[in-house]
């Protein structure tokens, strides 16, 4: 039942905040922040237990949306559910000053609320079909968020991110029917079991229940459709279009939600398919771990050469969540429960929590640059952060976790997935990509810093204008930007305490015992492993004061961009148009043929009869008389009237005539079929 | 058995009688608001009373002309849920036309055929056996289509008369079964899984399926299937938004249910199933399901785009009933339930919009959303709903289609057909929510200051407010109507 609430508690409090924000905004925000702190605290005293060792909730609402919705709290579920339900409360928080001067603000609490709603329900989601349901809603409410400056490029962003996620969505859909057809359950606890038994019938064709054939490659299509949705919400190259536009464009509270918890829902779902259908395939992870290269050093390489704040991060989640996805990778390659899928799991489960606190905070950080001063270009906002200590150690929490410097959280998550990718084999070249990304990431983070927190800016009218904001924040804002980054610093400095037992909690979810997360200990500062983060640092340091120190101009070619370049003209131009062509004949062929028929075969007779022939000659006689006997009294003649009739009569006669002839026709042509039948059947 | 049962002529008779009376009575000088309470009242007794009079085994025959054609009524789950869907549907749209009319000046002629249209399926509905099903299938057509030709204008009477040929050369069609079959016992009493005399039909297998093509052909028609399809786009944007919502909400579905009695009732799906008949009825309602949502996509006026949607969707329950397997019949039947709630509410938005505005064009409707907020409210709902976004309506119906289809192993419809209703699914976000979004995110620029408020009376509103809440209710308790679907599918299969 709990469950239930989790999921139903923040929808109905967006439908009070809604009403209510309608006469008081205040008692709105009030209880917005209510709402998403209480659910917060829920989720900790869930976490809690869970920590406790009580065991897993589950409900099963059967019947719902067709197939029944279930849902269940785990100890990964917990671990993201507070995660989510956190981030919630600290940007709800942190909105009430940041939206001060933003119109539509009911509109973007009431979806933010039922946003909530829908993500906690994709993370509680027991089988892919309830996951798919929430997935969906979570989808269409957080459009609003994009779209929410109705600005040009916004709605651009907006209907972008609209058609990637109903695109994606309707071929994880298309995955569902054939996973479903072909094994009968998407319970994921059911899922391993259901496919073990097909894979252990190959090479011999597995039948299923309803007759159809698995075979390899029905398998990996059906994964890779249920994983194509998710992996476009995720930002997986070549899916991502939407991400490095969508995130600047959106309120700063949201672009840290998308950036942070709506992405890792995406994974949320990768992790499933991965973890439940294709645990140790090669082929699969191999897949998976190119995919996670390419989106990694893509988003890297975008990052660093974006001159704008939201935008860098943007470019940097899509980054991280490549980092994510080598893990995946590195976990599908590796043999189930053997040591390299533990490194890989924990690696993972870390990365995003860590991934998720860090871009929370620096997203809330543009927020406060942008609610400020409204600007986002680095050559604008360069010094804003001189002076300002607090925002600065926040930000540079952020940045060194992100970057992966030995002492930070994101150290840890970087050195295991760096140890996984070694031990399950993925090769040399794979390896130096993940320590060339990771270099990169420093080196745009480093740009960050250095550009808003150590320089000063080229105006020093504007500098001294940044000098003098003193109340940039009021304590809210404080308080949601810091608690994070404390979080995060914790996490850095006591790895064993706090984020082992992450790790733990969520093996079971990822395929991994309890006790084989237990048992697996790593000295996170061995030799071996600093030796890993240094060549990266090395790495991100000489890019830094090499090439992109002076950087200050957008240099990157503005017609690299796939979606304007394949995706646009594909789907709003070439199919539209092929198959809407084809549609038209199609469309028109019946009438077309009725009006062939008409032209030609059936051609009615002419109802034109033309005036004042020889055929009107009864109607003059007539009206010749009638004048006589009957005068009108203004002294006009009967005459015209009654010729009119008269022609009037005789084209209906005509047409009588002709239809009679035509029924005739067809009379005829059918008793002839009729006889034709009956003299072959006999 | 309760057999001769007179109840069951009280929802046929009734609007018959009322619609008489709103006809002749009409030109009384009473005021609208009076005749308006009036005819609503009328609609609600009869919704009451079909549904209080329709329980499942009553029969009642009324005559016979000789011993092969008699006139038999007979309650099954089928006429039951269709005619409780059918008095629904139209009580909410009737409620809204009184509002609609209330200015115009064919307001009686109007509620007259409208209410002797009711009467006519509820008796189609309730029929026993194809000729009596025939017989009110043409009265409906005809007693229908001076609702299409309203206006009076030249063009309205062209779409009327389109509308008519297309209709009766349909009816035709079935005719031409009717006729075909009659030797080997297909005017009996309907009884699931078929009643055709197998022994007497060996040998004429093939007069069979040309039979059994035309009956779904000519029925088809006014499911708007390919070929016979080109009436739905003429004459939904001429007749009155109410009209054009009973049209594609119930009377389009009307065919679907006459396929179902031929098809299931009558012939019996084994002896379809594997035939070149049932591949032909597939390729037919695939090329329909794409052909009508690509041309949406390309439609610029509302109501037309809103049409050709109709002509995709009722192609939908086309597809689902030649899968001819159960859950596949399950997806048909409850996506007729649910595709009739959601584009009665989408024709009925289109008519708020053109009543309150005069738009009839896609791009003249930006920020319509803040000037008309609740009615566009119900537009996204339903409009999700028909993209089949869960958890509304639509999405439950397609999963049971898809699944259906994919179990069926008649390949490559198997596969072929989820696909193809995944990209319609995919062109009908393309051209329901781009109205949506236009809407109510018009740009920043856009009229600076409070929006001027169109919304329509509560009147109006109210019928699309509950048919999207239906929606929404129907999309996660969808059980409320498929157990009865399964119950009957299980009867059938």
């Amino acid at each position: 039942m709990l469950t239930a609430i989790l999921i139903l508690w923040p929808m109905a409090a967006a439908i009070i905040c809604f009403c209510l924000g309608r006469r008081s905004e205040k008692a709105r925000d009030i209880l917005a922040d209510i709402a998403t702190i209480a659910e917060c605290a829920l989720m900790i005293a869930l976490l809690a237990r869970s920590l406790q060792g009580g065991s897993d909730l589950y409900l099963g609402l059967p019947g719902l949306c067709g197939m029944g919705l279930n849902l269940t709290l785990d100890g990964f579920r917990c671990v993201y559910g507070t995660v989510a339900s956190l981030m919630w409360a600290t940007t709800s928080v942190f909105s009430r000053q940041y939206f001060t001067y933003y119109a539509n603000r009911n509109r973007y609490y009431l979806f933010n609320l039922l946003t909530l709603g829908a993500t906690m329900g994709v993370f509680l989601a027991a089988d892919l079909f309830t996951a798919f349901v929430f997935f969906e809603i979570m989808s269409f409410t957080s459009f609003v968020w994009v779209a929410h400056d109705e600005t040009g490029s916004a709605m651009k962003a907006a209907c972008t991110y609209l058609a990637v996620a109903i695109i994606g969505g309707l071929i994880t859909l298309m995955g569902l029917f054939m996973l479903y057809n072909m094994i009968g359950t998407l319970t994921l606890s059911e899922i391993p079991v259901r496919i073990e038994e097909i894979r252990q019938v190959w090479p011999r064709p597995f039948v299923t229940v309803y007759g159809g054939i698995v075979t390899p490659t029905r398998l990996y299509l059906t994964g890779g459709l249920v994983a194509c949705g998710f992996a476009a919400k995720a930002g997986v190259w070549p899916l991502h279009i939407w991400l490095p536009k969508a995130h600047p464009v959106a309120p700063a509270p949201a672009s840290a939600l998308l950036s942070g918890i709506l992405t890792k829902s995406g994974i949320f779902g990768i992790l499933a398919v991965t973890c439940n259908m294709f645990a140790g395939d090669a082929a699969w992870g191999r897949a998976i771990m190119w995919l996670g290269v390419i989106t990694m050093f893509t988003g890297a390489l975008l990052a660093l050469f974006s001159i704008n704040l939201k935008r860098t991060l943007a470019c940097s989640s899509m980054s991280q969540i490549g980092f994510i996805m080598t893990g995946i990778g590195a976990y599908a390659l590796s043999q189930p429960g053997s040591e390299s899928a533990v490194l890989a799991a924990r690696g993972t489960v870390l990365y995003m929590v860590n991934h998720s606190l860090i871009k929370l905070v620096l997203f809330m950080i543009a927020g406060v640059v942008y609610m400020n001063i409204h600007k986002l270009e680095l050559a604008d906002i360069r010094g804003y952060g001189r002076r300002k200590p607090l925002l600065a150690v926040c930000f540079a929490i952020g940045a060194l976790s992100i970057s992966g410097i030995p002492g930070s959280s994101g150290y840890i998550a970087k050195t295991l997935l760096h140890e996984a990718i070694v031990e399950s084999g993925a090769g040399r070249v794979i390896e130096w990509l993940f320590l060339v990304c990771g270099g990169m990431t420093l080196c745009y983070m480093l740009k960050l810093f250095i550009t808003v927190f150590a320089e000063k800016n080229h105006d020093d009218e504007l500098q001294k204008q940044y000098y003098g904001q003193k109340d940039y924040w009021n304590a809210e804002s404080r308080i949601a930007v810091t608690v994070p980054a404390v979080i995060l610093a914790v996490m850095g400095l006591f790895p064993y305490l706090i984020m082992n037992r992450t790790a733990y909690m969520s093996s079971p979810f990822l395929g991994i015992t309890r006790d084989a997360m237990g048992e697996c200990v790593v000295v996170y500062y061995a030799v071996h492993n600093l030796t890993g983060s240094f060549i990266s640092i090395a790495i991100g340091l000489v890019l830094f004061f090499l090439i992109f120190r002076r950087l200050d101009r957008n240099v990157w070619p503005e017609w690299l961009d796939l979606e304007d370049r394949i995706y646009r003209p594909l789907i709003l131009k070439i199919l539209p148009g092929i198959l809407g062509f084809v549609s038209a004949i199609t469309g028109q062929i019946t009438d077309e043929a009725i009006i062939l028929l008409r032209r030609t075969t059936h051609r009615q007779i002419s109802t034109r009869v033309p005036t004042g022939s020889m055929d009107d000659h009864l109607a003059v006689e007539a009206g010749m008389i009638l004048d006589h006997i009957l005068p009108h009294r203004d002294g006009s003649s009967h005459i015209p009237v009654l010729v009119e009739k008269e022609e009037r009569a005789a084209r209906t006669q005509r047409v009588i005539y002709g239809s009679l002839s035509f029924g005739l026709i067809l009379v005829c042509i059918g008793l002839i079929l009729v006889l034709i039948y009956t003299l072959a059947s006999a | 058995m309760m057999n001769n049962n007179m109840l069951l002529l009280i929802p046929i008779l009734l609007p018959i009688i009322c619609g008489l009376a709103a006809g002749l009575f009409g030109k009384l000088r009473v005021r609208a608001r009076y005749k308006g309470m009036a005819i609503v009242a009328m609609l609600a007794v009869e919704a009451i009373a079909s549904i209080l009079c329709l329980r499942i085994g009553m029969s009642l025959v009324v005559g016979s002309i000789n011993e092969a054609i008699r006139i038999v009524f007979r309650v099954d789950a089928l006429s039951r849920m269709f005619g409780a869907l059918v008095v629904f549907v139209w009580f909410l749209t009737g409620i809204y036309a009184c509002e609609y009319l209330k200015k115009d000046k064919h307001f009686d002629s109007f509620f007259a055929f409208y209410l002797m249209t009711e009467g006519m399926i509820m008796a189609l509905a309730e029929a026993g056996n194809m000729i009596t099903f025939y017989m009110f299938f043409e009265m409906m057509t005809m007693l229908s289509f001076p609702m299409v030709m309203h206006d009076r204008t030249h063009e309205a009477i062209r779409a009327g008369l389109k509308y008519m040929f297309y209709s009766v050369a349909g009816a035709l069609m079935s005719l031409f079964a009717i006729f075909m079959l009659t030797p080997y016992g297909y005017l009996g009493d309907f009884k699931a899984g078929g009643i055709l005399d197998i022994e007497a039909l060996t040998g004429h297998e093939q007069v069979l399926l040309i039979s059994a093509l035309m009956m779904i052909v000519g029925l088809g028609t006014k499911a708007g299937m390919f070929p016979m399809h080109a009436w739905l786009p003429t004459a939904h944007p001429e007749a009155p938004a109410p009209a054009s919502a009973v049209l594609s909400g119930v009377i389009t579905k009307t065919g679907v249910i006459g396929i179902i009695r031929g098809v299931y009732y009558c012939i019996g799906s084994r002896l379809l199933a594997g035939t070149w008949v049932q591949h032909t009825w597939l390729v037919l309602s695939l090329i329909t399901v794409l052909m009508g949502s690509m041309l949406a996509y390309r439609e610029p006026v509302l109501k037309k785009r809103l049409a050709y949607s109709t002509v995709s969707q009722v192609s939908y329950m086309m597809f689902g009933l030649a899968i001819m397997n159960s859950v596949a019949f399950t997806g048909a039947v409850s996506h007729i339930v649910f595709h009739s709630l959601i584009k009665t509410t989408l024709f009925l938005v289109a008519g708020a919009v053109i009543h309150q505005t005069g738009h009839t064009r896609v791009e003249e409707l930006r920020a319509i959303g803040k000037e008309m907020p609740v009615t566009m409210c119900s537009y996204t709902i339903v409009s999700l709903g028909l993209i089949g976004i869960p958890p509304l309506s639509g999405f439950v119906s397609k999963w049971y289609l898809a699944s259906g289809a994919l179990m069926s192993g008649t390949s490559p419809y198997s596969w072929l057909g989820p696909v193809i209703l995944l990209i319609s699914a995919l062109l009908t976000a393309g051209y329901l929510l781009p109205v949506t979004v236009r809407g109510f995110f018009p740009g920043v620029n856009y009229g600076v200051g409070t929006p001027n408020r169109a919304e329509p009376d509560v009147i109006m509103y109210v019928p699309m407010i509950v048919m999207s809440v239906m929606t929404l209710i129907l999309g996660i308790y969808p059980g409320l109507i498929t157990t009865t679907i399964q119950n009957i599918a299980a009867g059938i299969f």
